[in-house]
């Protein structure tokens, strides 16, 4: 049996506090994966509708639009090593707009 | 539906829709570019090493040592031996001519080089988009960004505007234009692993395929070789193929067998010190993976070979000080190379040839739409080794000057109120869509497939399955394709809905092309047709759409000073004359 992780993961519309803001999701730990890739197994296999920035993520560390807060530090999803279970929260200093997207990044009002 | 006015649209916030809205701009044009990413942040541009080449005559009259030997003639005959002669000469000629002037204004925007040889200047992806993004917003050039421009909009034979989705909001905009420059990239996402940013995804080249534009040379893709494979955070990054050029080390299949010792030496020589490493060496991989004898995940192992350790990490450190590359730590990697270690590596799509068919003012078939950087027909034919950073300055700027001509001169209608309703329904389908099919799933498949059947090594049995298997995709899960949820705000799966129907156009595009080419040339290579066949194939395939109907025309590919060569030749021989035909000049191009 493959060892997973849990992603603990802020979910909705606002920064939501306290547990019920929250979706956890087992995701099978692979030697050398980025808290990226563990949201794309989440998005690909268990709930497609999960918001991350992806749409144009360059996953080599170059955009720096994949900033989050990964286990209360603000840290680049592609970049950071998955070694255990893990707490994502949307960046603390931008508004949210879903899940873990939020203003960050955005230059022009659309 | 928000509505925006201007009188020329760029497609693409890389180095071709900035080179183009400065071109624009400096023509008095109201100028509105559209990003699907975030501005010089998404696209290839800023993933890119990056050299600036030009002839090494140009090269000192900015400043560099160059090469008082070289010419015009010589860099046109390097580039058009290199492209296997499918380059339109004229177009190439273009890029020898223009590079000295876009070199040295990139320079006095403020990008910064770090090295230069004798054709070349070494500088950032990012710095040169940043130069150019500072200065098209210096001349009052609009942006939108994390916006996505999806279907041309086409009265009277002319293009009249475009429809765009704010990926953030999920609102739909309305552009009324007169003239529309695409600058939209390749399609790197439609194979894994990805090397540019994920919403490359021939967005541009599908769209001018649908609306009645002519593509062209959709055969022809570059692999970069060496990129790693695994494990999964390096996946994709081009680290260990900065790393092979510059430091040295070699490859070995499965069995532990430097399979390059099986090549002509002198051929593997000029590879391994020129940037025809690309195409040789994944070539070469893609061989041994066929053969059987790849690795656990489908490649072949980079080592450092037997260059000295002291030697390789002191050439390593001083592009990537601390083993740091950009935001990425590869201390890793350094310490798996240093223990003789190998890192699996294989080709990945880095650079399409193909794309929107353009004459010499890089206007397409339909009046009022043009093309520029990588979404357009490639200048370099079917291979390339000069700078494709370069090209999107040439051919951005030619672009940008020309379309905001053509708005000035051939003003449009506005589009029509009832086929921007019909264009909205079309989008928002997925959302209304009940069959909730798993997006991410198919995406990965397709990706899959792309990179075994579309990769380096193609043969007639596996294009057609392939073709037929994304036929059937596109006639029987399109239509019923939908989200996994109705939210409009930052849908990932409603995105990816809209993007599966370009990717499957332009690898169908892609496909046709590849089995209707029925030799070896440059970077396409049919296993079951070994030869360059320069009697039948110095030809251009050409693909519309005309009222639904598919359309495929082969035309000669445009000649200009140089004389094109005859006769049927093994492929690897004709590679070996194209990499021995080369100028007396050095450096890497
Ligand atoms: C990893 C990597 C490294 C490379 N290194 C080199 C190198 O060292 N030297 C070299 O010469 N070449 C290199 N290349 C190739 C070179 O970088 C590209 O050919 C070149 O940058 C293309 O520029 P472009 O502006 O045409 O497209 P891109 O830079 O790809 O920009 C395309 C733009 O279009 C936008 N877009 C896409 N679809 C839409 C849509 N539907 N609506 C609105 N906008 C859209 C994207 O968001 C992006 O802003 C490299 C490529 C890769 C992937
Ligand atoms: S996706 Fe670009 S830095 Fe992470």
């Amino acid at each position: 049996m493959s060892d997973t992780v849990r992603f603990r993961v802020h979910r909705g519309l606002s920064r939501s506090e306290g547990e019920e803001g929250f979706q956890d999701f087992e995701v099978p730990l692979v030697r050398g994966m980025s808290v990226m890739d563990g949201l794309d197994y989440i998005y690909d296999h268990l709930d497609g509708s999960l918001a991350y920035y992806d749409h144009a993520a360059c996953n080599q560390g170059i955009c720096q639009r994949c900033l989050i807060q990964i286990n209360g530090a603000t840290g680049l999803m592609c970049q950071t090593l998955v070694t255990g279970d893990l707490t994502l929260e949307p960046l603390s200093t931008q508004p949210v707009e879903r899940d873990l997207v939020t203003k960050w990044g955005r230059k022009s009002d659309g | 539906m928000k509505t925006v006015k201007a009188d020329v649209l760029i497609v693409g916030g890389g180095g071709a829709g900035f080179r183009a809205a400065i071109a624009s701009r400096q023509e008095g044009a109201e100028t509105l570019l559209i990003s699907k990413g975030p501005l010089a942040r998404c696209g290839a541009s800023p993933m890119a090493g990056a050299d600036l080449t030009c002839h090494g005559v140009g090269m000192r009259e900015a400043g560099f040592f160059g090469e008082p030997n070289d010419s015009e003639e010589k860099f046109l005959s390097d580039i058009v031996h290199q492209g296997c002669f499918l380059n339109d000469q004229v177009l190439a000629e273009r890029f020898v001519q223009d590079g000295p002037s876009r070199m040295m204004e990139t320079l006095d925007w403020g990008c910064q080089p770090y090295l230069c040889d004798e054709r070349a200047i070494f500088t950032s992806g990012i710095g040169i988009v940043d130069a150019h993004l500072k200065e098209a917003r210096r001349l009052g050039t609009r942006f939108m960004d994390d916006t996505a421009v999806l279907e041309l909009m086409v009265q009277e034979g002319q293009v009249c505007g475009a429809i765009g989705l704010d990926l953030r909001s999920g609102e739909r905009i309305l552009i009324d234009c007169h003239a529309v420059i695409l600058a939209s990239g390749g399609w790197h996402k439609a194979y894994t692993p990805v090397t540019g940013s994920k919403e490359l995804t021939g967005d541009g080249v599908a769209m001018a395929y649908r609306a009645g534009a002519e593509v062209a040379n959709m055969e022809f893709v570059t692999f970069a070789c060496n990129v790693p494979l695994w494990p999964p955070i390096w996946r994709g990054s081009i680290v260990t193929y900065a790393m092979s050029l510059m430091c040295g080390g070699t490859l070995e299949n499965a069995d532990g067998e430097r399979f390059l010792d099986r090549f002509d030496p002198e051929m593997v020589e000029i590879a391994s010190t020129t940037e025809w490493n690309k195409s040789f060496f994944s070539f070469a991989t893609a061989l041994e993976v066929r053969a059987g004898r790849g690795t656990e995940h489908g490649g072949v192992y980079y080592v450092k070979g037997d260059t000295p350790w002291p030697e390789f990490e002191a050439k390593a450190l001083r592009s990537y000080p601390d083993w740091k590359v950009k935001g990425a730590d590869f201390s890793e990697l350094g310490r798996r190379l240093r223990d003789g270690e190998g890192v699996e590596v294989a080709g990945a799509a880095e650079y399409f040839e193909g794309g929107v068919w353009v004459d010499e003012r890089f206007a397409s078939t339909l009046p009022g739409l043009y093309a520029a950087g990588e979404c357009a027909v490639s200048l370099f034919g079917a291979n390339r080794v000069a700078a494709a950073t370069m090209e999107m300055l040439v051919t951005g700027a030619i672009a940008g000057k020309e379309a905001a001509d053509f708005a000035r001169t051939h003003p449009s209608a506005s589009p029509h109120p009832t086929t921007a309703r019909v264009l909205d329904d079309k989008i928002t389908k997925p959302l209304r869509n009940r069959e909730r099919v798993d997006v991410g799933q198919l995406r990965s498949d397709l990706q899959k497939a792309a990179a075994s059947y579309l990769g380096p090594v193609r043969c007639e049995r596996e294009l057609v399955d392939f073709v037929r298997s994304l036929e059937r995709m596109q006639q029987e899960v399109l239509p019923v394709l939908g989200a996994s949820h109705e939210g409009q705000i930052y849908n990932k799966a409603w995105i990816e809905c809209l993007e599966l129907e370009n990717m499957l156009t332009v690898l169908e595009l892609s496909a046709r092309s590849a089995l209707q080419r029925t030799e070896s040339r440059g970077v396409h290579y049919r296993e079951d047709h070994p030869f360059s066949d320069n009697d039948q194939w110095l030809r251009e395939i050409h693909l519309s759409l005309d009222r639904g109907e598919r359309r495929s025309a082969v035309h000669p590919v445009r000649q200009g000073s140089l004389p094109l060569p005859s006769g049927r030749i093994p492929y690897l021989t004709m590679i070996h004359d194209m990499m021995r035909s080369h100028s007396d000049v050095g450096g890497h191009h």
